[in-house]
């Protein structure tokens, strides 16, 4: 009989129907990519980072492409947490996808109460913390790069709600793994990384920063081999299940985080370019699984350091 | 949504200016003036996001459409190398276009540069409504001119301005249709798309003019689709402002609401 994988995860206290998920930011909330695929085929949804208030976002240009990659800087435009729960979440339940809400203060008490209100309403099943925004003055940068400030938060968004907890790591650091374990120390369930990595494009025929924010995240393929690393690393510094990330466009680069020691992977970038990379995903790492004669995405998580 | 799209044929209009003829018969149906397709030039990591491109032109019962575009970077350099029997992956047709006032003539257009090719796609469809349609076209040099004959209904009263005087009237569009307006001119209804300094001067003057204005705007684009937010434009609606994206928003706005 031909050995057919089950394609489902567990990361700690959750568990996904498969492992491949789309990156917040880049899959709205989900309703852009509807008429291209059903959303409950995702391994789950994280939404657009949502903050307490509504937020304008910044001036434009917001976004550059550069060599095998892009630079945005969105500065986390959303409507805020009143209009997401009572328009945005009724449409993503009646979609009967996996929702993790993607969050983002500009103190810890508005982490907190994000986390709060959210972990009161049905039909999420996790947060993630975005402690790594780099486009955001007052917000996550600060939280994301000391380790002392990371742990106190998650601590205290992790009194503050029930639900599996996930923290998103900034790569603009020298050593992710210290901010891993703080993370870790704090209360996390699950890392997700890697966010973008700070970066900036001038415009040779004016002389000033292209960006209307001057500094704009990179991601994409131009990306990877830092995120890999990253995932390399923080494997073997923390116990915790990882989410990885960054410039995942086919199924080799999936599996090279899964290999580095994710247990699942988000797509972001590529779905700009084909937003059938998801769907497409999960379909070739079933083939590639199947053709291995291997169970489940068990057998490869962590294999590089095997 | 997504479809590959079979390149026809690619014609050089100028020394940078092209006209590329997609098959694609679903699209040509549903496209509408002031739509565009988010075009993958090549499966390459440089250039690697999608080009926005406007709809010039969909000839009924063809099942194809008309893009014209200018080489100005990597992207539409790789563009004008397209090979015809290729396909190109297009998402499309993206946008909200423009939308006529059914009695309001004569339709007034306003073309800089590039900026005419919506707005030839525009003139078929106010053409079948029987108006007036006036286009005031300008661009740097009789070097840049599109044989504009050959995409435009037979009526379109044609006004050409360049900025070197090498043909029509010397200096910006805008000036020739300043001219215009005081000469008697009086538009139903303007529609105008160029670089952003013709529109914003346009969108200026219009607040001293009684008649609608819609604009066509440009920004980067990664999705195309709403979901990056990348592609931001500040509007004004009932005395608030806020961003919205030009690819879903848009690229067609009121003229009017437009924060420069
Ligand atoms: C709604 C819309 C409709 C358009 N219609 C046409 C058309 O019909 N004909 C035509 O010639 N051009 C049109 N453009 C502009 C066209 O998209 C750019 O000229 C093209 O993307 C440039 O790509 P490039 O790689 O050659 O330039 P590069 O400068 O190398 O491009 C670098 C990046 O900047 C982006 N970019 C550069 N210029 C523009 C621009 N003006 N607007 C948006 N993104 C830009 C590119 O897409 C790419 O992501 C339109 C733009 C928009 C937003
Ligand atoms: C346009 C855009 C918006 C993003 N917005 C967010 C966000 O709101 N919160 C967040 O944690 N990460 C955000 N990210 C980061 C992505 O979720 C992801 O971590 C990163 O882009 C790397 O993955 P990729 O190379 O596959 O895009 C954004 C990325 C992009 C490109
Ligand atoms: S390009 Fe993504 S929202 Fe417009």
């Amino acid at each position: 009989m031909v050995n057919m994988a089950d394609l489902r995860v567990r990361l700690g206290p959750l568990t996904l129907k498969n492992p491949v998920m789309a990156a917040a930011g880049t899959f709205g909330f989900g309703a852009e990519y509807a008429p291209f695929f059903a959303p409950e085929k995702l391994g789950a949804l994280v939404v657009n980072g949502l903050t307490l208030r509504p937020r304008e976002g910044n001036p434009p240009p917001r976004l550059a492409e550069t060599p095998a990659g892009m630079l945005n800087a969105i500065g986390l435009q959303n409507p805020g947490l009143k209009i997401f729960l009572e328009e945005e979440l009724p449409r993503l339940k009646s979609g009967r996808v996996a929702v993790i809400v993607n969050i983002a203060g500009e103190s810890e008490e508005e982490y907190v109460i994000l986390a709060r209100e959210l972990s009161a309403v049905p039909g999420i099943i996790a947060l993630e913390i975005n402690l790594s925004c780099p486009n955001v003055k007052q917000g996550g940068l600060q939280f994301g790069t000391s380790a002392a400030a990371i742990a106190k938060l998650v601590s205290k968004v992790r009194q503050a709600c029930a639900l599996p907890l996930i923290v998103k790591l900034t790569p603009n650091v020298t050593d992710i793994s210290e901010l891993a374990r703080a993370a870790e120390s704090g209360g996390a369930d699950i890392l997700s990384l890697v966010n973008t990595l700070m970066g900036m494009v001038i415009d040779v025929d004016t002389g000033r920063p292209f960006l209307g924010n001057i500094t704009g995240g990179l991601s994409g393929p131009a990306i990877r081999p830092v995120a890999v690393r990253m995932v390399y690393e923080v494997y073997r510094a923390t116990g915790l299940p990882l989410i990885g990330m960054g410039g995942i466009m086919e199924v080799d680069d999936a599996l090279q985080f899964m290999m580095a020691g994710a247990r699942a992977v988000a797509v972001g970038t590529a779905n700009f370019i084909d937003p059938y990379t998801v769907p497409r995903l999960i379909s070739a790492l079933d083939v590639y699984l199947d053709a291995k004669g291997f169970n489940g995405p068990e057998n490869i998580i962590g294999a590089a350091h095997r | 949504m997504l479809a590959n799209a079979r390149v026809l044929n690619l014609e050089k209009l100028t020394a940078s200016d092209y006209l590329l003829l997609l098959e694609e018969p679903q699209f040509a149906v549903q496209a509408s003036p002031g739509q565009f397709l988010h075009i993958r030039i090549k499966d390459s990591l440089a250039p690697f996001l999608r080009r926005p491109f406007s709809v010039a032109g969909a000839p009924p019962g063809k099942g194809v459409l008309q893009i014209i575009f200018r080489v100005v970077g990597k992207g539409t350099a790789v563009l004008s190398q397209a090979k015809r029997g290729t396909s190109l992956t297009c998402l499309g047709p993206l946008g909200k276009g423009f939308k006529p006032t059914p009695g309001l003539s004569p339709a007034v257009l306003l073309a800089g540069g590039m900026g005419v090719a919506p707005l030839l796609f525009l003139a078929h469809l106010l053409a079948k409504e029987q108006k007036k349609i006036l286009l005031f076209y300008g661009v740097a040099s009789i070097t840049e001119l599109l044989p504009l004959k050959r995409f435009l209904p037979p009526q379109v009263e044609l006004h050409l301005a360049t900025d070197d005087g090498t043909s029509g009237y010397r200096g910006p569009v805008t000036a020739l249709l300043a001219e215009a307006l005081q000469g008697g001119l009086k538009p139903g209804e303007m529609f105008a798309c160029g670089p952003r300094p013709m529109l914003q001067a346009v969108a200026g003057q219009n607040r001293g003019w009684n008649f609608p204005l819609q604009v066509s705007l440009e920004e980067r684009m990664a999705c195309g689709l709403g979901a990056c937010q990348g592609c931001a434009v500040k509007i004004r609606q009932g005395g608030e402002s806020s961003y919205r994206m030009v690819c879903c928003d848009g690229p067609v706005f009121d003229g009017q609401e437009v924060i420069w």
